[in-house]
Order: structure tokens, then sequence, then C-alpha cells
């Protein structure tokens, strides 16, 4: 396995499986080269590093209320012994059935349709969104729960804006309430001239209401700058 | 898009023995290597070895005739040395005899200056600031994963998230802490480098 690219390690967070011991031994190699030779990346793993050992020394303290054992020394003892009573034959027998037939429902019925969805092309209903910071109206997307939505986003820089290296999507729900977050590198200018990177949401992770999609473009030293929020509504057909 | 890089004039003013170039390469390379030992070795006083010897062999081939051939190559090659004074060094395992020879140049380690306590101090403020913003859920969630030091799926299950979860808190914290990390410790981009 070569290095890894800049563009890889963006878009696989490999800075954070690095430090989440998450890599394989040969993607993290693969990292580890990319990162001897880039200015950038060598950055965002030395600030994650340096934030991690700052905070070992300080979550002691900070979770100790949330940690601390509880008063009642009696508890876990009832919780163990519930335990132990699901491995007696009286328990044991009907539960190692109901776990069999679940097993054999995921073996033959989950699994093979969430292969299929992972392997093959999917149609997916796009919608165009207007920026919220532009004026735009907010969207009302009519979506199924089997298939989600496409959400084309233009990160064509504006005149005078340097581009940027990658850019960061935020979801938000309607409380306001980050759902998912996820960085790309930019991609390549079509012949227009314009960058497209389309959000393709799936329709289990979505509810009616509203939602927020804000974009960042991110600059060589990780900093932030808002490009635009897309407000839009989720309304489902089925 | 632009990148910064090792070229020929650092590598020559290294090769110099250039006490500013020396004393940036050591503390941008010092970082990036104790991280990379650290996933390996457990043992401080090895992962220090590691790191000396690491140092003193490219600074050996450096100051040898010819150098090195591809400058632009400077953080590639030395990976390529850490790699192979780990091999070494698992090899040799139980084995005495330090892993510095004599004849080395052996960099020494910045002492801390009064601005680098007060960039500790602001370090450790900022870090605390992002802390205390997370959810009391998710500092234990931090917790459990870099102080017990849990199987990370266990973790998960019983916080009732996802490994994507933990991996884009982390990602946030490590966004917002980093401009702050970079205006307190310099942005240490290599000297001459064309920003």
């Amino acid at each position: 396995m070569g290095p890894m690219d800049h563009s890889q390690a963006v878009e696989q967070m490999a800075a954070e499986r690095y430090l989440l011991d998450e890599l394989t031994p040969e993607a993290r190699e693969a990292f580890e080269e990319h990162v001897f030779d880039c200015h950038e990346c060598a950055m965002d793993i030395r600030a994650a590093a340096a934030f991690v050992d700052e905070a070992k020394a300080q979550l002691p303290t900070l979770t100790q209320a949330v940690l601390s054992p509880p008063s009642n020394p009696a508890k876990p003892r009832v919780k163990r012994d519930r335990w132990f009573m699901g491995l007696r034959p009286g328990f044991a027998v009907p539960a190692f059935a109901t776990l069999l037939l679940v097993l054999g429902y995921q073996n033959f019925v989950t699994f093979p349709a969430l292969r299929t969805e992972a392997n093959q092309p999917r149609l997916l209903p796009s919608t165009q969104l207007h920026g919220a910071t532009r004026g735009g109206p907010g969207v009302t997307i009519t979506a199924d729960r089997k298939h989600g939505v496409a959400l084309p986003v233009d990160v064509s820089p504006q005149p005078g804006i340097a581009p940027s290296m990658s850019y960061s999507f935020d979801l938000f729900d309607s409380q306001e309430k980050l759902v998912w977050t996820g960085v790309i590198a930019a991609p390549a200018a079509d012949e227009g001239g314009d960058q497209r990177i389309t959000l393709a949401v799936p329709g289990k992770m979505l509810r009616s209401g509203s939602y927020t999609v804000a974009v960042s473009g991110v600059g060589p030293q990780g900093e932030r700058t808002p490009i635009e929020r897309y407000v839009f509504a989720v309304r489902f057909a089925d | 898009m632009q990148f910064h890089s090792f070229d020929a004039d650092y590598v020559a003013r290294l090769c110099a023995g250039d006490s500013q170039t020396q004393e940036h390469f050591v503390a941008y390379f010092t970082s990036l290597l104790r991280l990379k030992i650290r996933s390996r070795l457990r043992s401080p006083q090895a992962i220090e070895d590691v790191c000396q010897e690491t140092f003193a062999r490219v600074f050996a081939v450096l100051s040898k005739d010819g150098g090195l051939r591809q400058p632009e190559r400077l953080g590639p090659f030395v990976n390529t040395v850490c790699t192979h004074v780990l091999s070494e060094h698992y090899r040799s395992t139980g084995r005495s005899d330090s892993l510095d020879s004599d004849d080395s140049p052996e960099p020494v380690a910045r002492g801390a200056n009064a601005l680098d306590i007060v960039a500790s101090r602001q370090i450790r403020e900022k870090v605390r600031e992002i802390l205390l913003d997370l959810e009391p859920r998710d500092r234990s969630l931090l917790h459990a994963v870099f102080l017990d030091e849990r199987d990370r799926d266990e973790v998960c299950r019983e916080f009732g998230v996802d490994r994507d979860y933990l991996r884009v808190l982390l990602h946030r914290a490590k966004q917002e802490f980093k401009t702050e990390y970079i205006k307190r410790i310099g942005n240490q981009a290599p000297l001459g480098a064309n920003a």
C-alpha cells in the first residue's frame, strides 16, 4: 500500500481514526507516510494529539461527578443477579431460540438486503437547494423512506475569494441539533468552472420537519469559513 | 491549493549546522515521531530512545557527502528512518546497550521559556473551554475512550452511539482547538517555505 493522498486523508478522517487506533496496520503506515510529507495533515494530527493529551489531564476532574460510583453499593449486585438469571436453564432455552430466530432473519433477510443496497447503483430524487443567506426560500422536499434524497450543492468559489482545500457539511435537525457532519476534499471543477457536491441523505435518517445544511470551506490550517446555509423541510410521501 | 514543503535550501542549512534550522527541524518532527512511536511502543524510555536514534541517523546521513538526494522528500525520509529504527528495536528488545552511538550528534530539546509557559496555559484553558462546552455524556465518552482505554465498540454500545459519532466528536473538538493551537505554538512550516 502506497502513501495515502491528501483527499483520502481528509475524507476518511484519517487523523481521528489514527488517534482512535481505528486504522489497519497498512492504512496506519500509509497515513504516516503522508503525514510526514504533508504540512497540513502534520498540523492536523499534532493539534488533535495535543488536544487529546491535554484532555486526558483535565477529564478526570471534569467527569468526576458523572463517573463517581453510586452511593448505594447494593445496586450493582442486583444487576449481576439479573444477568446470571438469564443463564438459568428456564430462561436460557427460550432466549436461545429467540436469538436463533433473530440471527436467521438477519442472515436471510436483513444482510442480503443491505448488501444489495451497498453494491448496486441507487436512484435518488434530487432537489436543488437555495441558500438561506442569499434570501432564498426554504424548499419543501417530498421524500420516501426507502430512497432518501440527494441535495446538489454548489461550492464554486465566489470571485475574489480563495478556493478551499476541502468542505465541511453539517446537518442540523429542526431542534438545531447536529445530526451529521462530514468533510470532503474540494471536487474538480466542471467544464463551466463550477464545483458541485451532492449530499445524499438516506431515508431512514430523515424525519418530517425542517433541516439546515451548513457548508463551510476548510483552509490549509483547518480554519473554517462559513459559505452558505441551506434550509429545507422534509415531507414523506409514504 | 498550496502545500508547504521542505526544499534544498532548508536541507542545505540543516546540513551546514544552522542552529535555527536544526531547532525547527527537531521541534517539527519530534511530535510526529513520538506519535508514530507511541502507537507501537509503551515504554516512555524506549519511545525517547527510538526518537533520538532516528534524529541521530537522519543527521548522520545529512552530514555525509551528497546528503539527501531528494531534499523535498525529507519528511518521508525521516519516517523511513524511524520505521527502520523501530524494526531494529523490536529485534533487539531485551538488549541492554543503548541505541545511541557515541559519535552521532544529538539534538537537544528546547527548555521551556516564559513564552512556552504562557502558551501552555492558554492551550490548557482552550481545551478546558472546549471540554466544558461538551455535553456531560460526551465528556464521559472521551474519558472512557482515552483514559479508561476501554474497547471502543463496547464504549459506543454503552453510550448508545456509533463509531462515526466518536470520530465526529473528536474531529469537531480538534477543529475548534486547532486555530488556538497554531496561534500559540506557531505554524512551524519549514523555514523559507513559500506560504
